[in-house]
């Protein structure tokens, strides 16, 4: 039988041995917000089912729940048959878009990306105070949402990387565009053209990024080897810091939210905790942590195109904040920052950092 | 779905609460069995009374109604297989009540079998039953399926502690059942009724359950035997020695190997293997109770004997046991997970009935399951889109369950019969005990709209 769609030939084999246990409803964020079981993974992977055995089609009516996976990797790290979901949505989302069925706000992105140089479609970017494009040991690359949505984050990550004494420099980054391929599209060979070229420029052996996804975007995508052809490491923030002693302390109750694509996806759990340790004395795991982490929602596109749904996800992560009654939640993801700090109830007065903002504070209070 | 019925119900739960979109009927379609059937609507009632209007329109209306907590059962019972209105009642997941003084806890169908668990945990009681899903499943669900798990030696299934019941008829009346207190003869006992009755009697919208204090001590052992027959006598002997294990796993030859060929844990090659885990509240009592399983292992034969020392030890030798469900589920791309049950003695030679059913229809049956009560899982592997697989698949289903019943068995344990196992009630139940089913039935419900098509009561 001939396969109507790419996600068949790749994924035929694991959509069907999802036995249905529905194990992933336990885990997946998507469905601890809505309770529907049609937008957990198991709802997904039926679906799914039915269109390789020709019942449905890959059309508009799936948009609501194909479109609406965080990508967080729970389900597949909880899945008895070892299915991958994230995986296989991304795909999925290939053929839709093909088919002419993509969840507008996707659309949107992929059309802001053909035009500007960020997903928000801003044309002056913040220049934090740095110059620009210089010859240094390293760049620092901060990625979208660092750059035009939790610039004070970044700057605090700059300042610390200052206090540190590290050699870097900021290049006119665009878009990494990694996203992109999540949602259905393909990364802009010219973005990805103009980040490399920029860095190249440089002569920085390393690129540190506050961004796990652009992190994973530099590392794994084949419209970025050139970078890794050229010898240049990509790094993230967390891992460059593990080595450093900050001589500043908190005795406030700390807790730390592992962000999906840093975790579940990279497998980095112990880095950001070993820095932590050295900066609280009082650290605390909330219930689901490491590999269990609970997505903050904002993942997959999530928060573009279900943000009520997103923020909800975002509520549930912050309840086990409260649960075990820290003051900060300090996380590696500027995106996560982004959505746990709106979805921060009036009454919750725990604070939201990353972790290089917090230190960065701490040692300005220092001195 | 009608036009008119669809305004009734979105008038009933809220516009919010009503779909009838694709996404939705093809979820609803569908359990963890190989069933399937699309509803015609689904909705998310909130409380009693709004199920009472549901059923009480859908009883007029004559439409099924199909009550439904997880989706996480392995016999089609909450397969809509003649279509209707899928009542998801994950809505409804608020504790009402925890009383540690009267040792209940009162309990909406929503709530999960885990936060259960986790509410008692600060107060050292557990309710029992400990399904394999039970991340996931629901309390109503357990209710209506009278689900069991790896405890069930010891501390039995669910049915063991349901207390009472709220429960709404077909005609929208609501009743409670049972007694808040410990002890009831108070009438005919129509909390165990609608226990595992599979939602074809009422839909139950609150539960009380009888919850125990938690063994805070473990001991556990682990032993490999060469022959089935020595191991099915180890586990006659356990019962003769007065020690009833908290938990007592046997796993077959076919799994062993499967489990070898998909992991490194490299286990032996054997007829079977049984894991022991006694329980109790210091580390001398279960140690004592451990030591006797081990010697009856010893003297049954075993190949190797190993004990627990350390944590990760205890995790070592649960490794296989816990690894069965996922690495079977990934050798082929369907399978049925049964769960026959026997009583202990009969236990070997179930085991090996099994193998000779599986050489007889040339199908892969992999074997693992809950030694200390009888029931076993044997785990039918094939590819569904094969048509000659499956043939051989359900004759294989059928020489299991004739097997189980001429082992004085029953054809379920804890999975329920649903839409897989109704063929074959009459093989278990007397034309009598069915003809007595049947009118209970109509006498709840006369239309038929509860879960229709279910447990073989129509003829």
């Amino acid at each position: 039988m001939e396969s109507k769609y790419e996600f068949e030939e790749k994924y035929r084999e694991q959509i069907l041995k999802c036995s249905r246990c529905g194990f992933c409803q336990a885990v997946c964020p998507v469905y601890g917000a809505t309770l529907r079981p049609a937008l957990n993974a198991r709802g997904k992977m039926l679906l799914l089912k039915e269109v390789m055995d020709g019942k449905i089609g890959l059309d508009d009516q799936l948009i609501e729940t194909l479109f609406q996976c965080t990508t967080c990797a729970n389900c597949f790290h909880n899945c008895p048959s070892g299915v991958d979901v994230p995986e296989i949505i991304k795909a999925v989302r290939q053929d839709m878009v093909r088919a002419g069925s993509c969840h507008p706000a996707f659309e949107g992105m992929n059309e802001v990306l053909e035009k500007h140089t960020n997903i928000y479609a801003e044309d002056e970017p913040e220049d934090f105070e740095r110059v620009r494009n210089r010859k240094a040991e390293y760049v620092y690359f901060i990625g979208c949402v660092g750059s035009y949505r939790e610039d004070e984050p970044t700057m605090a990550a700059l300042d610390l990387l200052d206090r540190l004494k590290v050699d870097y420099t900021l290049i006119d980054e665009v878009c990494c565009s990694g996203v992109l391929e999540d949602v259905g599209f393909s990364i802009k060979e010219h973005l990805a053209e103009k980040n490399m070229a920029l860095i190249l420029e440089t002569g920085a052996g390393t690129v540190i990024t506050g961004c796990p996804y652009c992190f994973r975007t530099f590392n794994d995508k084949l419209q970025y080897s050139r970078l890794r052809e050229a010898g240049v490491k990509v790094v993230h923030i967390t891992q460059f810091l593990q080595d450093f002693g900050f001589g500043v302390k908190t005795d406030k109750r700390v807790t730390y939210h592992d962000p999906c694509d840093l975790g579940r996806h990279c497998g980095i759990y112990e880095e950001p905790r070993n820095t932590i340790r050295k900066i609280a004395t009082d650290f605390v795991e909330m219930p689901d942590n490491r590999e269990n982490a609970l997505c903050c929602g904002a993942g997959g596109g999530v928060r573009g195109a279900y943000a009520k749904n997103s923020i909800a996800m975002a509520r549930r992560r912050l309840e086990q904040v409260e649960e075990v009654g820290a003051e900060i939640v300090l996380t590696e993801c500027n995106s996560c920052v982004h959505n746990l700090a709106n979805a921060k109830l009036r009454r919750q007065k725990f604070r939201v950092y990353s972790t290089t903002e917090f230190i960065n504070e701490l040692m300005e209070e220092a001195e | 779905m009608d036009e008119k019925i669809k305004q009734a119900l979105i008038e009933i739960v809220g516009k919010e609460n009503y779909t009838d979109s694709l996404i939705d009927m093809v979820s609803f379609s569908y359990d963890a069995s190989e069933h399937s059937h699309r509803p015609a609507c689904a909705v998310w009632p909130s409380d009693a009374d709004q199920v009472a209007k549901i059923l009480r329109l859908a009883n007029s209306e004559k439409i099924p109604v199909i009550p439904r907590g997880a989706g996480t059962g392995l016999s089609g019972m909450a397969v809509p297989i003649k279509g209707g209105i899928i009542l998801d009642l994950s809505h409804m997941n608020r504790i009402v009540k925890i009383s540690i003084e009267d040792r209940l806890a009162v309990v909406k169908p929503g709530v999960v079998y885990v936060d259960l668990e986790k509410a008692l945990e600060p107060f050292g009681f557990f309710f029992p039953p400990d399904p394999a899903s039970g991340k996931v499943s629901t309390l109503g669900g357990n209710v209506a399926t009278n689900a069991g798990g790896l405890k069930g030696a010891k501390y039995g299934t669910t049915r063991d502690y349901v207390l009472g019941l709220q429960v709404v008829l077909p005609d929208g009346r609501i009743m409670r059942t049972g007694s808040k207190a410990m002890k009831s003869v108070s009438g005919y006992d129509l909390t165990r009724l609608f226990v595992g009755s599979e939602g074809t009697l009422g839909v139950v919208t609150e539960i009380t359950l009888k919850i125990n204090p938690k063994p805070t001590a473990t001991s556990t052992a682990l032993a490999t035997f060469d022959s089935l027959a020595d191991a099915g006598n180890a586990i006659n002997q356990i019962m003769h020695s007065g020690i009833i294990p908290s938990a007592l796993e046997i796993l077959g030859r076919e799994t062993l190997a499967a489990i070898n060929e998909n992991t490194d844990l490299n286990l032996p090659e054997v007829d079977a293997m049984l894991l022991a885990e006694t329980d109790g509240y210091t580390r001398e009592e279960t140690d004592y109770q451990i030591k006797k399983v081990i010697q009856v292992f010893e003297e049954n034969n075993a190949r190797e004997v190993k004990q627990a020392r350390t944590d990760k030890e205890v995790e070592d030798l649960w490794a296989a046991r816990k690894s069965a469900y996922a690495v079977l589920a990934r050798i082929k791309t369907h399978f049925v997970l049964e769960d026959v049950t026997v009583p202990m003695t009969h236990i070997a030679e179930l085991l090996k009935g099994v193998e000779e059913i599986s050489r007889r229809h040339d199908i892969q049956i992999a074997t693992f399951g809950h030694a200390g009560d009888g029931n076993l899982h044997p785990q039918i592997l094939y590819d569904g889109y094969d048509q000659e697989q499956v043939r051989r698949m359900e004759a294989a289903s059928a020489d299991l369950f004739k097997l189980a019943i001429d082992l004085d068995g029953t054809l379920t344990g804890e999975h329920g019969i649903g839409l897989a196992k109704a063929p074959y009630m009459t093989l278990e139940h007397d034309p009598v005990a069915m003809d007595v089913m049947r009118h209970v039935k109509k006498m709840f419900d006369p239309n038929n709209i509860l879960n229709p098509g279910k447990m073989g009561l129509e003829e």
